[in-house]
């Protein structure tokens, strides 16, 4: 857990960050969203006292921070930034055994480390394990940039626009891996992001800042529902809003489930039981239906969308 | 598609001019008494003369003609140019000198020179066109450079002034070899010892960077003899008063005032770089270190000295080579090195004493670049091959 209480942080006269006052429980992602010069940056990197505040408290589990030995507080958070951060003098490899190796890891559990995770994160360890980081894609770098946060497996994962350098599909991407890893590894995580929809998307709770301050610290469906301010309205777009909203329910919550799995039938046009609401009110304009079926990956089909159903949950 | 290669075809036709106009080598009765000049047809008769032309008149007509290989035609005459032409002016000594002049010498003259500074820069053209890897390189340097020692060894050029200069002082030359060697290293050591310190505190301190930088410069601007000769006047003094210093051999004249000139000149390349190779370290990277959890050791010896090392080799490569020139002038406050035949044989007005000093001093300089250039080229690859190509070759 990370409670920030009224931090504050000023360069000389200018105040970055404004008594804020914010918690991440375990296991929960938290994103920061704002402009450029917002704020968010500075209170990640007060987080892991790349930057020390001027005011206030921070705690990670229950400890003032400014109480724990500096090496042993970074090292127990994993740390990503936008662009990678990768030492392009090193291997794959001995980018992700960093903190392993720092820790002091012995040197069969550092290497079984990092080939699970080039392995998690989808680059085969042969291939990728002995590649410089000039040799890799952006989104490549940026996979062993998020396995090299999770190497040592920490508690926390600071991440500062991770993902901010990359084209729209490879964003895409991997925002769906970190989706699938955060399942999975539960870990306590702060994510900043200038983009909106990248936090409607991973986040648990969203922060948005303005000038030092945070609006709204509220969960991605309250934040689209009732927005707290005009500027948090601005930013969560009002014309697009129902879509943004359709965008974080599975179709899975709002169908109607059938009693029994049933055999699908294979050339009707049917909607995954994953896909988000938003896939299906597309799918349901482009082929004008007002009914569709829901299938499963093995593709069983476990229950239909109606358009009216999919109306009321998203009103 | 092949155009005509300009350069070596400007390069071959001056080399045939100023062969065939200048003065190929000079004889002399003795060390004092003047030389008689000799043309290249008279020194090397019409059969040295119509191989030189020869070979010279194959690598035009190779620049000129678009023939696939033809850059292999250039580098052989060029190599076999180089390699004969010891061999050419040991037949014009023995023609000359022979029985007629029993103390006489023989020199190189404008048109050997000529030739032979032309014939280099169209091997490394020739080289750099047919793209030549390390090892074709360096198998044309030794080429020409086994043929010479073999002319060397087998006293093909001992009625060359140069080399009788030579002979009369070989225990001489080795020292001078010795004492100009720990006098660049020691000035490049030491100047990179206190480099070292000095960019530390001006990273982290900005304030200092200014001041610092102000007088590195102001040292670089003090002309060398004037510095040399400024320091003999305070260090006879402090040697004469503590008799500390006597023992240690530092005196007013001798290395003491050498070694701190040069190393007063080495400051600002080494300075400079040092600032440079740190500062050009993308800050997020050393960022990133820190907040994955180094300590600032850790930071800088993993991170930023390994991706500094190519530039700072650099720097140490400018500043050897600097030094090499800089410790032949440290002999006129009497510190020894090659600089001591230079003086000499300027004022016995013998010119080939001279080329006695001047030529090693210029092999130092060349072998100093050489040695760092790959140094700078290995380190740049463990970098990570392509990871860091802009710091290095611009």
């Amino acid at each position: 857990m990370i409670e920030l209480t009224n931090v504050s942080r000023r360069f000389g006269e200018v105040t970055a960050v404004d008594r804020i006052s914010l918690t991440v429980e375990t296991g929960e992602t938290c994103v920061l969203v704002g402009s450029s010069g917002c704020g968010k940056s500075t209170t990640l990197r007060m987080i892991n006292r790349l930057l020390p505040h001027s005011a206030g408290d921070i705690r990670v589990d229950g400890q003032d921070i400014r109480e724990v030995d500096l090496q042993q507080l970074r090292l127990n958070m994993g740390y990503a930034i936008q662009g990678t951060g990768l030492f392009p003098h090193w291997t794959v490899a001995r980018n992700i055994a960093l903190v392993p190796q720092l820790q002091g890891w012995e040197r069969a559990r550092v290497e079984a480390r990092v080939t699970e995770l080039l392995d998690m994160l989808g680059l085969s360890p042969a291939e990728y394990a002995d590649k410089y980081p000039a040799q890799l894609s952006g989104g490549q770098a940026q996979r062993v940039g998020v396995a090299r946060a999770l190497a040592a497996d920490p508690n926390i994962l600071l991440m500062d626009e991770p993902f901010g350098a990359l084209d729209a599909i490879t964003r895409e991407n991997l925002q769906n891996e970190m989706l699938r890893i955060q399942r999975r590894l539960r870990k306590t995580t702060v994510f900043v992001t200038h983009d909106i929809d990248e936090a409607l998307r991973l986040a648990d709770r969203i922060a948005v800042m303005d000038q030092g301050r945070i609006l709204q610290h509220d969960t991605p469906d309250a934040i689209l529902r009732q927005p707290a301010s005009a500027f948090v309205e601005s930013l969560v777009g009002s014309q697009d809003r129902g879509l943004k909203l359709a965008a974080l329910q599975s179709v899975a919550e709002v169908m109607q489930r059938h009693p029994q799995p049933r055999q699908a039938v294979p050339e009707k046009v049917s909607v995954g039981a994953q896909d988000s609401l938003r896939q299906a009110l597309s799918v349901m304009l482009w082929q004008q239906l007002s009914e569709l079926p829901v299938v499963d990956d093995q593709g069983l089909e476990l229950g239909v969308l109606t358009r009216e159903r999919l109306w009321r949950e998203t009103a | 598609m092949l155009a005509p290669n300009r350069v070596i075809l400007v390069l071959g036709a001056i080399a045939l001019l100023l062969f065939c106009s200048l003065d190929f080598g000079t004889i002399q009765p003795n060390r004092i008494v003047e030389g008689t000049p000799y043309g290249a047809l008279d020194a090397l008769e019409w059969g040295g003369f119509a191989l030189v032309t020869l070979l010279l008149a194959v690598t035009l007509v190779a620049a000129v003609l678009a023939l696939p290989g033809r850059y292999w035609a250039i580098l052989v005459s060029v190599v076999l140019l180089l390699m004969a032409l010891p061999w050419l002016f040991s037949g014009f000594l023995e023609d000359q000198l022979g029985e007629r002049y029993p103390y006489g010498r023989g020199g190189f003259a404008a048109g050997f020179w000529s030739l032979l500074f032309l014939l280099a820069l169209m091997l490394v053209e020739g080289l750099r066109q047919v793209g030549a890897s390390a090892w074709l390189r360096l198998t044309a340097g030794v080429l020409v450079l086994l043929s010479w020692w073999r002319a060397l060894e087998v006293e093909a050029l001992a009625g060359l002034s140069l080399v009788m200069e030579f002979q009369t002082r070989p225990d001489q030359f080795q020292q001078a070899l010795l004492d100009h060697l720990a006098l660049t290293l020691g000035a490049v050591m030491v100047s990179l010892l206190l480099a070292v310190p000095l960019v530390l505190v001006m990273i982290r301190r900005v304030r200092w960077q200014r001041p610092v930088f102000a007088l590195v410069s102001f040292l670089q601007t003090i002309p060398s003899l004037a510095l040399f000769g400024l320091l003999i006047a305070p260090l006879s003094y402090l040697s004469a008063n503590l008799p500390l210093l006597q023992q240690l051999g530092i005196r007013g004249i001798g290395w003491a005032p050498a070694m701190i000139a040069l190393v007063a000149y080495s400051l600002l390349p080494m300075v400079r770089n040092l600032f440079v190779a740190l500062t050009e370290v993308p800050a997020d990277l050393l960022e990133a270190a820190e907040g994955m959890g180094m300590n600032r050791r850790q930071v800088f010896l993993r991170v930023q000295l390994p991706l500094a090392l190519p530039v700072v080799i650099e720097g140490v490569r400018m500043t050897t080579i600097q030094a090499t020139g800089l410790t032949a002038v440290a002999a006129l406050v009497g510190a020894g090195g090659f600089g001591t035949f230079i003086f000499q044989g300027l004022g016995q007005a013998a010119m080939d004493l001279v080329l006695l000093g001047a030529l090693p001093t210029v092999a130092l300089a060349l072998a100093a670049d050489t040695l760092f250039t790959a140094l700078a080229r290995l380190s740049a690859r463990l970098n990570g091959a392509t990871a860091q190509p802009s710091l290095i070759y611009e």
